[in-house]
């Protein structure tokens, strides 16, 4: 039933956090060697004292023990220490998650409920103009880079409406200098552009993809049942067929979700919003090497936790999921 | 068989029955592809780009009079058609136009490299999983899920902060992570295929596995390739352009579409123009990959029109 | 005198394809009255099912009835508007599938199915809806009815979400039930059990019956008439008993003897119809099974022959047997 679906789907992300944590791993660790942070900056340091401070680091153990440290870290919620200032990348990753999580859902809830009424008329008229017009904005939209998107916006929506005296959307951050978080409009208003910019290429994927969905659901023998049966157009399309058209999209969505965070980082440093996504590309210049794996590593975890969400959200929708 | 016969006295006429001429699946695919014009249009200008990655040296003696790195601090932010540069000077003085054409080289070389690594070591790891299923299977697929879980713009910060890009490590860094989804595809086109029988039919005449992978599981999975390589490809245009926006991949002053984007916002106001070129190219370039992919799938397989 | 319940009158359905118009239905005229089971029979391609989602006005496009009429009672079911159709069907005409596995809806619980009808044509209240809808699964044979009506169709057998489906047209009773191929994605052994559902509901409800089947033997055990159907036209009508023992028409005669029999003679060879089936955009002149016919004349391949009585009981179209000869002597 449904319990043991989860449980079985909970398990099933086991190997992968190992794979990825694995993996992450191995590709700082075996490729940047056993780094010192600050090394190059001291001609004084003797050889003793570096082994001394690999030794002191850890540095010196078998790799699979260095892995199992890392792993049983993550366990605990550890995600390693800055290379710069040594301070835990577990604290950065709390402060910066929430914005990362307002935007991110947000795009997500957007180009979901834009896509299925877009989706559903690109069906239902397929071959006409407004089908061929739909299409060839969701092909375009997929072509647009995010980032020249979202400096587009700002040119035009921010800078340019200011210039004109006119009211204007804000260039970037989370709220306005000053006030502390608590005014709702004033967030919601920051969040207008990064959140258009960021669901816009994949309301583009979205749509047509709940356009071919539908096309696929309306040619199947249980549509033609119901439409025996004498229901009404509109029952069959909106009862029938959207119930089932929109199962694949949360799979899709699922899918997207490492994409979708990906491109979070890219609209978060356009907007200066303050995520993990900027953190991770501020450390990046910085070349704090240990704080970009663990927030890479935290990420992927995050999109792990995702995906297990849109598998419920599946078992929810299918019942052919939950009875198996 | 009963014989048609004619009855005594009657002479019963010859029945003429006529067949329509058949053509081969891959005809028929080109004819549709040939058939969508904005398909061709699509493929022409991305032919379009191809060519001006691999002319700009050319194309930039015989039109700009420059190279992409001259740099003329006395003429900085020129506006388009002033003094000789057709498209204007960037923040250093080097004309915006030759720039454009060498980032060609690197988008159209990047992306082409990266499709074939992509495509080849996609191809072979999905083919075998595919074929042999079970452990194999199993193994190899796990793999691909956790590379396709981390966020790929991550990841390839990371390997670009180690390993310090040039064109061709940045275009395997890139791939090192697409082959994934491209394995995904082409496993589950074999799962399809595998079952039918004439691939029951030639194993059973004896054929080795090897042969049976090569000749006959992989042309009928080629067409999942050609249309994922074209829309691989404006994904790849689209995220080593990011990359470079970032300061985290090709870095000036070698030019690439995505890097004469970085500063934009402290001169986007005064020279508008100037992050407006990249951006279309960009986005021409990538919408022509796209368009011709979805020209060469709807020609492979017109049912999901 | 029964009351003639549906009068298809030279209806003709076309499909406009990229090759040219396939003339999937060209001028079939039949009739059914109350209460009575009619078989239509024919192989893939014969007509047989787009004449049936013609009378529904299910046909999918590019397929459009071009000519005739349908008439339920006096109600001329070609003209009336989609709103008034969506009223005729599922409420007054019924029908099912040949595949009921991918005929039920997944997602939905199948007693919510069958009650729907009930529902929207009949605005049944939910509740006396689904007591209906699950007094009728009992009475199609699904044991349980009350547990099983919650479930889902993928915990269905076979058989079982054919009963279903039964069940699903019968809600409402409506006056004609119409079945294509109902048996065939099914198991023999189930096969036999839903013929006898099939008629047993006819007996009970009086529901008149369209069996369409590409298998005789499912026409002989259940249809008191049969049309047989080729390329698009009918070629033979007439009551089951006497087209099986007397076919009026060279198709049924070499569709029933191509039957293997068990009694015949082991190194018999079997008697297969030489030819392919026709093609259905460029049809032969003339009589359409000309080029298989073992009885053709010269005039076959030049006039199309109308549905005329043959025989006593029969109608057949055939200029052979119209002029008098008889297939079987």
């Amino acid at each position: 039933m449904l319990a043991k679906y989860l449980l079985r789907r909970v398990l099933a992300t086991v190997p992968v956090v190992i794979g990825v944590t694995l993996i992450t791993f191995l590709i700082m660790h075996v490729t940047a060697g056993s780094y010192i942070p600050g090394v190059d900056l001291n001609p004084a340091l003797k050889p003793e004292d570096i082994e001394a401070i690999k030794r002191y680091l850890g540095l010196d153990r078998p790799l699979y023990l260095q892995y199992l440290t890392w792993l049983g870290g993550i366990v605990h919620g550890d995600f390693g220490r800055s290379m710069i200032d040594g301070s835990p990348v577990s604290s950065h990753i709390l402060d910066r998650l929430p914005a990362t999580l307002e935007l991110t859902i947000t795009a997500i809830l957007l180009g979901v409920l834009i896509s299925i009424p877009l989706g559903v008329t690109g069906a239902l008229r397929r071959g006409s103009k407004i089908d061929h017009a739909l299409t060839a904005m969701s092909v375009a939209g997929f072509a647009v880079p995010a980032f020249w998107f979202g400096l587009m916006l700002i040119l035009v929506f921010s800078v340019f409406l200011e210039s004109k005296g006119l009211p204007f959307l804000p260039s970037g951050g989370v709220m306005t200098p000053g006030t502390n978080g608590g005014d709702l409009l004033d967030r919601l208003v920051h969040l207008i552009l990064p959140a258009t910019v960021l669901s816009f290429v994949y309301l583009s994927i979205w749509s047509r993809f709940t356009r071919s969905s539908m096309l696929e659901v309306l040619s199947q023998d249980y549509v033609r049942t119901a439409r025996a049966k004498g229901m009404s157009e509109r029952r069959v399309v909106y009862l029938h067929a959207l119930r089932n058209a929109v199962i694949p999209l949360v799979t899709l969505v699922g899918l997207e979700l490492p994409a979708l965070v990906s491109g979070g980082l890219v609209v978060e440093v356009v907007f200066s919003w303050p995520g993990i996504g900027k953190l991770l590309y501020e450390r990046a210049l910085q070349t704090d090497y240990t704080t970009v794996l663990g927030i890479t590593t935290f990420a992927a975890l995050l999109v792990v936790l995702g995906n297990l969400l849109a598998d419920v959200l599946y078992a929810i929708l299918d019942p052919r999921i939950r009875y198996s | 068989m009963i014989s048609p016969l004619p009855l005594e006295g009657e002479i019963a006429p010859e029945p003429v029955v006529r067949a329509r001429q058949s053509r081969s699946y891959w005809e028929e695919s080109r004819e549709r592809l040939l058939n969508n014009r904005f398909g061709v249009a699509a493929g022409l200008v991305l032919v379009f780009f191809v060519v001006v990655a691999l002319l700009a040296p050319v194309l930039s003696a015989l039109f700009t009079h420059t190279d992409s790195r001259t740099i003329d601090l006395a003429n900085t932010f020129a506006p388009p058609l002033q003094g000789g540069h057709i498209l204007g000077t960037d923040e250093l003085g080097r004309d915006e136009l030759t720039r454009l054409l060498f980032g060609a080289q690197v988008s159209m070389g990047i992306g082409f490299l990266s499709v074939v690594v992509a495509l080849t070591v996609g191809a072979t790891v999905g083919l075998v999983a595919g074929y042999y299923g079970g452990i194999i299977d199993g193994v190899l697929m796990r793999f691909v899920d956790m590379i396709l879980a981390i966020p790929a713009i991550f990841l390839f910060i990371l390997m670009a902060l180690l390993f310090k890009p040039n064109t061709v490590t940045l275009a395997l860094i890139i791939a090192s992570v697409g082959w994934g989804s491209i394995a995904r595809l082409v496993r589950g086109e074999v799962l399809s295929v595998r079952t039918r029988d004439f691939m029951v039919a030639t194993k059973a005449l004896g054929a080795s596995d090897a042969r049976l992978i090569v000749r006959h599981l992989l042309p009928n999975v080629l067409h999942v390739l050609i249309v994922y390589g074209s829309l691989y490809l404006a994904q790849v245009v689209l995220i080593e352009a990011s990359l470079d926006f970032l300061g985290l991949g090709i870095t000036p002053p070698t030019p690439s579409w995505g890097n004469m984007l970085t500063n934009s916002d402290t001169y986007f106001f005064h020279s508008s123009w100037l992050v407006i070129w990249p951006g279309v190219t960009i986005f021409l370039s990538v919408l022509a990959a796209n368009l011709f992919g979805n020209a060469l799938r709807d020609a492979f397989d017109p049912r999901l029109r | 005198m029964t009351e003639t319940l549906l009068e298809v009158r030279d209806l003709k359905t076309q499909f406009a394809t990229r090759d040219g118009v396939v003339k999937a239905v060209d001028g079939v005229s039949f009739e059914l009255e109350a209460g009575e089971t009619l078989g239509i029979v024919g192989e893939s391609g014969s007509g047989k099912s787009v004449t049936a989602l013609s009378i529904m006005r299910l046909v999918p496009p590019p397929g459009r009835i071009v000519g005739g009429h349908v008439k339920l009672k006096d109600r001329d079911l070609t003209t009336i508007s989609e709103g008034e159709m969506q009223e005729v069907r599922g409420e007054s005409i019924a029908m099912i599938f040949q595949d009921p596995m991918t005929s039920l809806n997944p997602v939905f619980r199948v007693g919510w199915q069958v009650a729907e009808p009930l529902i929207v044509h009949d605005e049944k209240k939910r509740q006396s809806a689904m007591g209906q809808a699950t007094a009728m699964l009992g009475k199609v044979g699904i044991p349980h009815p009350g547990q099983r009506s919650k479930d889902y169709p993928h915990q269905f057998s076979g058989g079982m979400r054919q009963r279903a489906m039964i069940a699903m047209g019968l809600t409402t009773m409506p006056e004609v039930l119409i079945a294509d191929e109902p048996t065939t994605a099914l198991d023999v052994t189930i096969q036999a059990q839903i013929l006898d559902l099939l008629d047993q509901v006819n007996r009970e409800f009086g529901t008149a019956t369209i069996l369409i089947t590409h298998n005789l033997g499912v026409v002989a055990g259940m249809c008191e008439r049969v049309i047989v159907m080729y390329a698009g036209r009918i070629v033979e009508s007439g009551p089951t008993a006497d087209v099986f023992a007397h076919p009026r028409h060279p198709y049924t005669w070499s569709l029933l003897r191509s039957i293997p029999r068990l009694d015949a003679d082991r190194h018999e060879p079997l008697q297969a119809i030489s030819g392919i089936p026709p093609d259905l955009i460029e049809l032969p002149s003339g009589c359409a099974f000309h080029p298989r016919c073992t009885f053709r004349v010269d005039r076959c391949s030049r006039d199309v022959p109308h549905l005329e009585r043959v025989g006593e009981t029969q109608m057949a179209a055939c200029w052979v047997t119209q002029g008098g000869r008889d297939l079987n002597a």
